[in-house]
C-alpha cells in the first residue's frame, strides 16, 4: 500500500519536467516514467552493521559498492542492474570489471564517486575509511555499512543488502543455500573426533597468521581444524622456530602468494622434514578470494577447507 | 675628551678558556688604532666583543656610554664592522649588498629612501666599486670583494669603522689601495679606525696607536714607535727581527730575520 | 614608490595569476569530470548540475587549497632554513624536519587524536625536537659546513623513519594503510573546514616571516654581520625556526610527507628573482601554491585507477634537482 502511494505521487510534477529535457526522445518516455518515479521515491531508516541508522532510498537505483565482497553480493542477489560502480579489485563475477570503478576500497576515489551520483552506498565497516564515509554524507549520499565479520554476520549482511536492494526472496534463498551448506559442513566435523592443528598463513615476509578475533579463524574451526595462531591480536606476526615449535599438522598459505612465489614459500617449510604438515605433505594453497572475503563465495571456501582439512570424511 | 672606545678591565671567555684577560685601553677619536700580536693573542676576540657580537665581562663604553645601555640598532649607528672573510653563497649584486649597510637607520623591511641611495651612490664611488654597482658578490674579485664591504660598513655612517684584517687575502697593490683609503677616511671625515693586522709593517706604516696583544694580555699600547722594538717584538713573536728606520718616514720598519741568518749570528757571536 | 616596492608587488601580482591560472586548472582537471565539461559548467553560469557543482566546489577546491597551502608552506619553509643555515641545500624535509613531525604526527593518529590540534601539536612537538637536533649539529664548535648539516640531516631523517617503521610495526592498527599512504604525502579527502583550519594557522606565519624578510637578507652575509647591523639575531632566528617548524608541521599533520618541494621552488625563483628575500618570501608563497597544486593535479590524473601519493610526484621532480644542486654546490 505504502509504495503504491510513493509511486503515484510523483507522477504528475515529473513528467512535465523529464518532458523538457528530453522531449526528442518520446519513446523512453514509458522507461523514463519509471526511472523519475524510482528516483523520486520515498527514504526509509534503516540501522546498517555497524549499528548507524541511515537514511536509505526506498528503492536505490544507483548502487555504488565500496568493496569486491559488496559486489560480489549484489550480483549474487542479481541486483547488478542497480550497481553504479564497484572498486579497483571486484573481480567476481568476472563481468564485475566491467563497471565504473571508483579506486581501491581503501583508496576510494570520492571524485569518481560523486560523479557517479550514485543513491546509496555500500560500505564495509572494517576497511573503508571513515572518513571517505563521513565526507558521501556530507554530499547527501547514504552510506549504509555492512560489518560481516563471522559466518553469521554475512548472511545477515546477504539480508540486509537484500532488504535493502528489495532482493528479500533471493536473499532469503541464498542465505538459506548458505545456512544448509555450513550446517552439512558442521555436522560432519561433529563425527570427526581428531581435529588437525592447522596454521593459517597469510602474509609471507614477516609471517602472518590469523588469531582469535578473525574471520578465517571461525571457518577454520567451522571446517574441523584448530587453529594453530589463535590469541588476541587478530593478525599476528610470526617467527620461523615459533611456526616450528607449533608443528603444524597442515599449513594453509592464500593466494596473495601466487604462482612461484608459493612454491618458494612451500620450498622453505619442506626445509624441515620433521615437521608434520612436511611430513604428511599437507602444505596447501587456497584462494584468499573465496575466503578473505566475507560473501557468498564463503561456503565455497568452507568445504574447501573442510576437505584439505578431512580429506576421508570428504571423499564420502 | 671622552676617548671614542674604552675598555676597563675586560675579560672574556670561551669554553671556559679565557681569551681576553682583563683588558684597559682607550682608542681616542680619529685614532688609527691596530691591534697587532701573534696568533691566539685574542685580536679577534676582543674585536668581536667591541662589535658587540660577543659578550665580555669588565666595562666598555662607547663614547663614554657603557655597551649594556646601548640598544642593538644605535650601537649599529656608531659602530660598522668589516669582517675577514665574506660569504657569497647567495650573490646579491654590489649596490643590493651596500644598501643593506643602511639597514640601522631603515624600517624593518628595509625599504630604502632617496636619502639611502644617494648614500649608497657616495660610498660606492669613494671605495671605488660604482662601476661594479650592477654585478654580483660572486663575480667580483677579492679586493673589489673587500671594497664593496667596507662601502657597506661606510654607509651605515659609523663614527667608529673596526676591521678585522680587511688585506689578509689581498695582492701588495691591494692592500695598500685599502689601507690609503682608511686613512682618507679617517682624516677626511674624522673617523676613528680600529683594526686587527697580521702585517706589522702595514701596522708601523698606517697606525696612528698600536696595542700588542699576547695571549688575551696587552703587552704594550703606543705609537708605532714605541711598541715596535725588536726586544718586545722577540719576546712576544719569539722569533729574531730586524728593526730598522723605515726610510718613507718617521717610522719603524720590520724584517723578520730566517733561521739561517739567526744561525750565522749565533755562530759569529760566538 | 621605492623600487623595492614596486618589484614586490609586480613579482606578486605575476604569480597570483600563475596560482589563480594553476587553481583553475586544478578545478577543471580530476579523476572524473574532464575540462570540457568543466568549463561548460563555469560558461554556463553553474548551477545546472548539482553533481558536478559538488565535485568542483566540495571535492576539488578544498584539495587545491589544501595543495596551495601546503605547497607555500614547504617552499618558504625551504627558503627560510636556507637563509637560516645558509645552505642552498636545507629544506625541511631533507633536514629531517618533516620527518620530527611525522613521528609525531603517527604517535597522535595511534593514540586516537583528532587532526586538530592533537595531531598538529604531536607534530610541532616532533618537528621542534628535530629542529633542536638539527641546530645543535649544525651549531656546534666544529662549525659544521654544508656536507656535514646535510650528513646530520640524512641521519635524523634515516632515524625518524625507523622510529615510523618501529611505530607501525608495533601496532596492529588497522589504519596502518591509511597512515603508510599518508606518509608519502596524500592531499586527498580535505574539506574546506581543514583547510581553512591550516590556512588560519600558517597566514600568520606567512606574515610574520615576510616582516622578517630583510632580516633575513641580512643574515645571509652571516650571523655575526646581522648583529653588527643592529639585527637581534637571537631573537629573530628564533622567531624564524618556530614560525617555520610551526607551519611545517601543520602541514605535515594534514598532508604527510612532501619531499624536496622547499628545494625546487627557492633554487628556481631565486635563479629568476636574485636573492632579496623581501621578493622571494611573497614569491615563495605564491609560487609554491601554484607549484604543488600542478604536482596534485599530475597525482590526480596520472593513474588511471585511484590515486598516487603527491609527495611521489614532488620526489620525483624534486630529488635529481637536490642532486644536480648537490654536484654543482661542489665545483
Amino acid at each position: 500500500m505504502y509504495q503504491k502511494n510513493q509511486l503515484l505521487l510523483p507522477d504528475i510534477g515529473l513528467t512535465m519536467n523529464m518532458k523538457k529535457k528530453f522531449s526528442k526522445q518520446i519513446f523512453l518516455l514509458p522507461l523514463l516514467f519509471l526511472f523519475a518515479a524510482e528516483s523520486f521515491a520515498g527514504f526509509r531508516e534503516m540501522q546498517d552493521q555497524a549499528g548507524r541508522t541511515v537514511q536509505v532510498p526506498d528503492n536505490p537505483q544507483r548502487v555504488v559498492a565500496l568493496a569486491p565482497s559488496v559486489t560480489e553480493i549484489i550480483f549474487a542477489l542479481e541486483q547488478e542492474k542497480r550497481l553504479a560502480g564497484v572498486t579497483r579489485f571486484s573481480d567476481y563475477p568476472p563481468r564485475a570489471q566491467q563497471w565504473p570503478k571508483v579506486g581501491s576500497y581503501i583508496q576510494l576515489d570520492l571524485e569518481k564517486i560523486v560523479a557517479l551520483k550514485p543513491d546509496l552506498c555500500i560500505a564495509v565497516k572494517d576497511g573503508n575509511p571513515i572518513e571517505v564515509v563521513s565526507r558521501l554524507e556530507d554530499f547527501g549520499i547514504p552510506v549504509y555499512a555492512v560489518n560481516p565479520v563471522n559466518l553469521q554476520t554475512v548472511m545477515e549482511a546477504i539480508r540486509n543488502i537484500g532488504n535493502l536492494l528489495r532482493a528479500d526472496a533471493q536473499a532469503q534463498f541464498l542465505s538459506a543455500q548458505m545456512e544448509k551448506r555450513m550446517n552439512q559442513i558442521k555436522k560432519l566435523t561433529a563425527e570427526i573426533p581428531h581435529k588437525p592443528g592447522v596454521f593459517f598463513q597469510i602474509g609471507i615476509n614477516p609471517i602472518v597468521a590469523v588469531g582469535k578475533d578473525s574471520f578465517l579463524h571461525e571457518l577454520i574451526l567451522t571446517a574441523g581444524g584448530r587453529n594453530l595462531s589463535e590469541g588476541d591480536i587478530p593478525y599476528p606476526r610470526f617467527s620461523q622456530e615459533q611456526v616450528l615449535a607449533l608443528s603444524p599438522e597442515i599449513i594453509i598459505i592464500t593466494s596473495m602468494a601466487r604462482g612461484k612465489i608459493f612454491q618458494q614459500v612451500k620450498k622453505d617449510w619442506e626445509k624441515w622434514p620433521d615437521m608434520p604438515a612436511v611430513k604428511n605433505g599437507r602444505i596447501h594453497i587456497v584462494d584468499s578470494d573465496v575466503l578473505d572475503r566475507p560473501g557468498p563465495r564463503m561456503v565455497e571456501g568452507l568445504e574447501y577447507l573442510f576437505r584439505l582439512f578431512h580429506p576421508k570424511a570428504a571423499g564420502k | 675628551m671622552i676617548p671614542a672606545v674604552s675598555a676597563e678591565n675586560l675579560s672574556c671567555a670561551l669554553d671556559r678558556k679565557r681569551i681576553l684577560d682583563s683588558l684597559s685601553f682607550s682608542v681616542f677619536q680619529g685614532d688609527f688604532f691596530i691591534l697587532i700580536g701573534p696568533n691566539g693573542s685574542g685580536k679577534t676576540t676582543l674585536m668581536k666583543v667591541l662589535t658587540g657580537i660577543l659578550n665580555a665581562e669588565g666595562e666598555l663604553r662607547i663614547q663614554g656610554k657603557s655597551v649594556k645601555d646601548f640598544r642593538r640598532r644605535e650601537l649599529a649607528r656608531k659602530i660598522a664592522f668589516v669582517p675577514q672573510q665574506i660569504s657569497d653563497d647567495f650573490p646579491f649584486t654590489v649596490r643590493e649588498t651596500v644598501i643593506m649597510g643602511r639597514s640601522p637607520r631603515m624600517g624593518m623591511l628595509g625599504i630604502e629612501t632617496q636619502t639611502d641611495k644617494d648614500m649608497a651612490d657616495q660610498v660606492m664611488e669613494f671605495t671605488a666599486v660604482a662601476h661594479l654597482a650592477d654585478r654580483h658578490l660572486n663575480r667580483i674579485s677579492g679586493g673589489e670583494l673587500q671594497r664593496v664591504f667596507i662601502a657597506r660598513a661606510l654607509c651605515q655612517e659609523p663614527e667608529i669603522l673596526l676591521l678585522d684584517e680587511p688585506t689578509a687575502f689581498l695582492d701588495l697593490a691591494h692592500q695598500i689601495q685599502i689601507m690609503d683609503m682608511l686613512e682618507t677616511l679617517r682624516k677626511e671625515k674624522n673617523l676613528t679606525i680600529v683594526m686587527v693586522s697580521h702585517d706589522i709593517n702595514l701596522a708601523a706604516m698606517y697606525g696612528t696607536r698600536l696595542m700588542l696583544m699576547k695571549q688575551g694580555k696587552i703587552v704594550c699600547t703606543g705609537t708605532p714607535e714605541e711598541v715596535l722594538t725588536f726586544s718586545t717584538l722577540e719576546q712576544v713573536y719569539g722569533c729574531v727581527v730586524l728593526v730598522d728606520k723605515n726610510p718613507l718616514g718617521n717610522f719603524p720598519r720590520i724584517v723578520p730575520v730566517p733561521g739561517r741568518f739567526v744561525h750565522r749570528k749565533i755562530l759569529s757571536s760566538d | 614608490m621605492p623600487d623595492i616596492v614596486k618589484r614586490i608587488a609586480a613579482v606578486s601580482f605575476l604569480l597570483l595569476l600563475i596560482l589563480v591560472a594553476a587553481g583553475l586548472l586544478g578545478l577543471s582537471l580530476g579523476s572524473s569530470q574532464s575540462l570540457p565539461t568543466v568549463l561548460e559548467y563555469f560558461l554556463s553560469g553553474g548551477e545546472k548540475d548539482p553533481m558536478l557543482a559538488n565535485i568542483i566546489w566540495r571535492i576539488r577546491l578544498p584539495r587545491v587549497i589544501l595543495a596551495a597551502l601546503a605547497g607555500s608552506v614547504l617552499s618558504l619553509g625551504g627558503l627560510v632554513f636556507q637563509a637560516l643555515l645558509r645552505n642552498p641545500l636545507a629544506e625541511p624535509y631533507i633536514l629531517g624536519i618533516s620527518g620530527g613531525s611525522a613521528i609525531g604526527a603517527i604517535l597522535g593518529i595511534l593514540m586516537g587524536l583528532a587532526r586538530f590540534p592533537g595531531v598538529c601539536l604531536c607534530a610541532f612537538a616532533g618537528s621542534l625536537l628535530t629542529l633542536l637536533l638539527v641546530v645543535v649539529m649544525g651549531s656546534g664548535r666544529a662549525a659544521l659546513k654544508k656536507d656535514s648539516l646535510l650528513l646530520s640531516g640524512v641521519m635524523i631523517n634515516a632515524f625518524c623513519s625507523s622510529v615510523i617503521t618501529f611505530l607501525l610495526s608495533l601496532s596492529q592498527d588497522s589504519r596502518i594503510h591509511n597512515i603508510l599512504f599518508w606518509l608519502m604525502g596524500d592531499l586527498s579527502l580535505p574539506d574546506l573546514k581543514q583547510s581553512g583550519v591550516l590556512a588560519l594557522l600558517v597566514f600568520p606565519c606567512f606574515v610574520l616571516i615576510f616582516c622578517l624578510s630583510h632580516i633575513m637578507n641580512l643574515l645571509l652575509s652571516g650571523r655575526e654581520m646581522a648583529r653588527t647591523m643592529g639585527v637581534n639575531t637571537g631573537a629573530v632566528m628564533l622567531v624564524l625556526l618556530i614560525c617555520t617548524s610551526l607551519m611545517v608541521s601543520a602541514t605535515v599533520s594534514y598532508c604527510g610527507l612532501l619531499g624536496f618541494v622547499g628545494l625546487v621552488m627557492p633554487h628556481l625563483l631565486r635563479m629568476i628573482l636574485g636573492p632579496d628575500h623581501r621578493v622571494l618570501v611573497p614569491a615563495c608563497i605564491l609560487g609554491g601554491g601554484a607549484y604543488m597544486i600542478l604536482c596534485d593535479i599530475l597525482a590526480r590524473t596520472l593513474p588511471e585507477q585511484g590515486e598516487m601519493p603527491t609527495g611521489v610526484i614532488t620526489a620525483i621532480i624534486g630529488a635529481p634537482l637536490f642532486i644536480f644542486l648537490l654536484r654543482r654546490s661542489k665545483k
